[in-house]
């Protein structure tokens, strides 16, 4: 055995060492609640009594569950839509604010004070904002911004989210942008190209993976999208904003089916991890390519 | 000239769109129905469900725990993850972040069950201990990034000056990483101190209860009427310190976002 | 016993293996023993309610803890939560003492045991036939008793005496069927300006199972069968009262946010003074007149004529896992006693659930008082296992039945599909 690797296996028990909280932290409060669902997911779990194993009819009864299938639809849609506008208004704030010059700190921080309020705040919030009672947006005809219809709900819903995230992901894009250095910009301008040029040809490419990460962040966010729905719609008007959690939620603690509601969670993991996996699988091929 | 104008315009008019929900809070807050007064604060801080100077106790101490514990190991960590190679480091590092992947409802009642195990329900330490495993996904990926960033130099110099590997973290990198411990820091204090749906399941007793569950308790003391105002005061109650606390940080997690801390 | 040490952690990640074979072990309590049935011995019990009713709930613990050697503590907690909450202490194994439930989702809880059983103890009550009889009823499963009665709110009309003069209509005559109710709803939106005739819970599953069901009753309609496993919402009682409230919104009679109305905002609709008549909890009363609206109060009636009401509230049980049984037992038994009810309960302008103290001095102080004390006799309390998940949850099957009565393209559809709907759900095990 040569001195090197002697030396680095010691330096691996020492590392192991200082990981040694962060894996009991994650092992005891994170992989054995996990497992206990893994667990509870196979069987029929009263609340109090006897389990009794039933698998798989926790998953196949899903199948029978319209609600399921709406809140899936919901949740999708609502996915992308959340995407595509944070990552946009984001990305766009950033853009705007990258650049050294006066009263730019001014402007970070008005887009990114929204994230000091808490999510339960920033929900309840809005519930006055968009009230009739007390809110600006009163109108002559009574209209209820966040039950009057699907589309007006959803809308709340995507103004709030755009609203007390869009300052977070900018700051993280902020980030990439502003480790790209200044020379190539400078040396793809001699070579006369345009803005857009540059954008597509330099700033994309080298911002991949910050994108990759803000993209990651919003995607697991919104298909576990729960509290603007909780607080601020309720699911409604007629379940058109029921968000997937929501029904374990339902299934939880209204209808009192552990099972069925651990079986869901199962499957939403199920899908953000392939999710993920592919995401950077692609990530990777292209970063060799 | 007229792209810095335009520039200006574009700026002052989104910056107003965002500060404008956390200014009308704070307006309708203050706004009576004689004109402006503390009355609402007044009803928030007086009612039968309102806020009491225990519920604010209990909110700093679990942030105390939250932020204490979150930065001791998300510090250790992160070191480990930046500066090691051991057996395991991928996989805990990629369990971690698996964390965000998780929806809250379900592994909730685990939780309580196994804070039950452990003698650690309805307490805010129970709470304070599932708070920190929320935030390790966020603070280790920073922390990680963090020491990755730091020039190997600077290590070097202090191993040859015969520190041991926990001397070289005290000494020099802690100093290093600072203003990625402060962002660190910073967003656990905010999870910590607006947190709900965490002290809803896992207290019991109304003396443990912290100031979120006071104002959300307000929001439905009656059923079929909403005190809207005494609800606005109550936001304002939670976001100020997080305001105050935010801008005075400002200089710090932005520099803890700029060095490198979040980059794929 | 309390600490974070390593060594507890791993205690605690073994004892995740046996979690399974634990929650089998131990699953009676130390109910057996044929000792006392109430034991007032100084214990501290753990009382559990919901914001809506904590009111009541620590009336009754403060005039118990004076008077008593036990000490009763109340938590409560957001009314939309606390279900959650109640669902996670039980799958921990950490009951209260004492927990409060809706009366309509009594038979859920008590066919999940989360109570005692505590059959022999309401057996032995001197005054257990003078209870009210469907809140009572509504804590059984399988023939035993689970909870006995907390709270009463009874559904009822109330009606505003100044729009009612002003529109020329005579307040001391509450319409007596539906029909004349829509009548007067019509005469008084006729007003104009902000004033409109009537309000509902349009999106709210809580509020019309309580404010509509009673209109079917009194025609001698069922919404369900007894046993809550079949739904009959398409029926002819129940399309008539759907029909006759979509007409009032479809004119503009009913306030056009009755239509969004999810519950968070309707007691509020009231205290504005806008609104002529309106079902609604008969609790809301002291509420609305708080705000200088003055008014009156008359029972809910079918569409030709009859009355009835639907009787809710909170039952009260003792926790399944709580070790103080008997002195929780003393708390309940006491606040079921004649002192209780009229001292703590009538005096706060509440319903005695003793029918034989419906009239009491406090009670004959105020006529309307009398007129729904009177109605708890007459009332209902539909039992349904899954009725939470049927007809309170927003996402429930209910909500999407009405919705589509009231303001969907075709009721009669709407009905029929609710009703096939609404029995899957009851049925659903």
């Amino acid at each position: 055995m040569t001195v090197t690797s002697s030396r680095s296996r010691r330096a691996g028990w020492v590392g192991a060492a200082y990981a040694a909280p962060t894996a009991l932290i994650v092992g005891v409060f994170f992989i054995v609640p996990l497992l206990l669902v893994g667990w509870m997911s196979l069987h029929d779990w009263p609340l109090l009594g006897l389990p009794e194993i039933n698998a798989p009819e926790n998953f196949t009864a899903m199948a029978d569950n319209e609600l399921i299938a709406d809140a899936a639809w919901f949740t999708v849609k609502y996915t992308v839509i959340i995407t595509v506008l944070l990552f946009a208004v984001a990305f766009g704030l950033a853009l705007l604010v990258q650049h050294q010059r006066r009263g730019v700190g001014l402007l970070r921080t008005a887009f990114f004070l929204p994230v000091a309020v808490g999510f339960a705040s920033a929900s309840l919030l809005f519930l006055g904002l968009l009230s009739q009672e007390i809110g600006p947006f009163k109108t002559d005809e009574y209209i209820s911004w966040t039950s009057g219809s699907p589309s007006l709900a959803l809308g709340s819903a995507v103004v709030l989210v755009l609203w007390r995230f869009a300052g977070f992901n900018m700051l993280i894009m902020l980030t990439g942008l502003q480790a790209i250095p200044t020379e190539l910009y400078e040396a793809a301008r001699i070579d006369g190209a345009t803005r857009f040029q540059i954008f597509r040809r330099i700033t994309v490419p080298l911002m991949r993976p910050t994108i990759a990460l803000v993209l990651t962040l919003m995607i697991a966010g919104s298909l576990l999208a729960f509290d603007q729905f909780w607080i601020l719609t309720r699911g409604g008007p007629d379940n058109s904003t029921t968000s997937l959690v929501m029904v374990i939620y339902r299934e939880a603690f209204i209808r009192l089916d552990l099972g069925a509601a651990a079986a869901l969670s199962v499957v939403l993991l199920g899908v953000l991890v392939v999710f993920n996996v592919i995401q950077f699988g692609v990530l990777r091929s292209r970063r060799g390519a | 000239m007229m792209a810095r104008a335009g520039y200006y315009t574009t700026g002052a008019a989104l910056a107003i769109l965002f500060l404008f929900p956390l200014l009308w809070s704070g307006y309708a807050s203050v706004s009576t129905e004689s004109g402006f007064g503390l009355e609402n604060y007044g009803r928030l801080f007086t009612s039968d469900n309102g806020i009491r100077p225990y519920h604010v106790v209990n909110s700093v101490l679990v942030c105390l725990i939250t932020v204490g514990g979150t930065l001791l190991i998300s510090t250790l960590g992160g070191y480990a993850f930046g500066r090691f190679r051991f057996p395991g480091r991928d996989l805990l590092f990629l369990v971690t972040l698996a964390i965000l992947m998780v929806p809250y409802a379900t592994i909730l009642i685990a939780l309580y069950v196994l804070l039950g195990w452990m003698g650690l329900q309805d307490s805010l330490l129970g709470l304070g201990l599932v708070l920190i495993m929320f935030q390790l996904p966020f603070s280790i990926f920073m922390m990680r990034n963090s020491f990755e960033a730091v020039p190997k130099e600077l290590e070097e110099s202090a191993l040859i000056d015969g520190c041991n590997s926990f001397g070289v973290l005290t000494r020099v990198m802690l100093h290093a990483v600072r203003p990625g411990l402060i962002t660190v820091g910073l967003f656990a204090f905010l999870t910590s101190w607006n947190e709900f749906f965490a002290p809803l399941i896992l207290l019991n007793s109304t003396d443990q209860f912290t100031l979120t569950l006071a104002v959300v308790n307000m929001r439905t003391a009656t059923f079929g009427s909403i005190d809207y105002a005494a609800l606005e005061a109550g936001v304002m109650f939670m976001a100020v310190p997080c305001v105050l606390l935010f801008l005075f940080l400002q200089r710090s997690y932005v520099r803890g976002f700029m060095s490198g801390a979040l980059k794929g | 016993m309390r600490g974070t040490s390593p060594q507890r952690a791993m205690l605690a990640v073994l004892a995740s293996a046996a979690l399974v074979l634990g929650m089998a072990a131990c699953s009676e309590g130390k109910t057996n023993t044929p000792a006392a049935l109430a034991v007032d011995d100084g214990a501290t019990l753990t009382l559990w309610t919901r914001a809506a009713t904590e009111g009541v709930s620590k009336k009754f613990a403060d005039a118990y803890n004076a008077t008593h050697k036990n000490k009763v503590q109340v938590t409560a907690y957001p009314n939309e939560e606390y279900p959650a909450k109640l669902a996670s202490a039980a799958g921990a194994r950490a009951l209260p003492d004492l927990f409060a439930s809706d009366v309509v989702f009594a038979p859920q809880y008590a066919s999940e045991n989360l109570w005692l059983d505590i059959t022999d103890r309401v057996n032995a009550l001197p005054f257990k036939d003078k209870l009210a009889k469907a809140h009572l009823d509504n804590a059984v499963w399988k023939n035993k008793n689970y909870a006995v009665p907390h709270t009463i709110d009874m559904s009822v009309m109330l009606y505003s005496i100044d729009l009612y003069t002003k529109a020329g209509l005579d307040p001391s005559k509450p319409p007596k069927n539906l029909n004349e109710f829509a009548d007067h709803a019509r005469k008084i939106d006729a007003l104009g300006g902000d004033v409109n005739g009537t309000y509902f819970g349009g999106n709210c599953g809580g509020c019309n199972v309580f404010t509509l069901w009673p209109s079917v009753w009194a025609a001698g309609g069922e919404v369900m069968d007894k046993e809550g496993t079949k739904s009959t919402v398409n029926s002819k009682e129940m399309a008539d009262v759907f029909a006759l409230y979509r007409k009032l919104y479809d004119e503009g009679v009913a306030a056009p946010a009755a239509k969004d109305e999810a519950g968070p905002t309707w007691l509020g609709a009231l205290q504005g003074g806008n609104i002529g008549i309106a079902p609604g909890p008969s609790v809301w009363l002291g509420l609305i007149e708080e705000k200088g609206v003055k008014m009156g109060v008359a029972p809910i009636t079918g569409i030709s004529g009859g009355e009835s009401t639907f009787i809710g509230g909170d039952s009260m049980g003792i926790g399944a896992t709580s070790t103080k049984a008997a002195q929780a037992w003393d708390f309940l038994q006491w606040t079921m006693g004649d002192e209780a009810q009229v001292e703590v309960v009538a005096k706060n302008k509440g319903i005695p659930f003793r029918t034989d103290l419906a009239a009491n001095k406090y009670s004959s102080a105020d006529p309307r008082i009398v007129t729904i004390n009177n109605l708890v006799a007459k009332g209902r309390t539909p039992y349904a296992k899954n009725f939470n998940a049927t007809y309170n949850d927003p996402q429930s099957p209910w909500i999407a039945t009405f919705r589509g009565a009231f303001f969907g393209p075709d009721a009669k559809k709407a009905l029929d599909d609710g009703a096939a709907k609404l029995t899957a759900s009851l049925q659903k095990s």
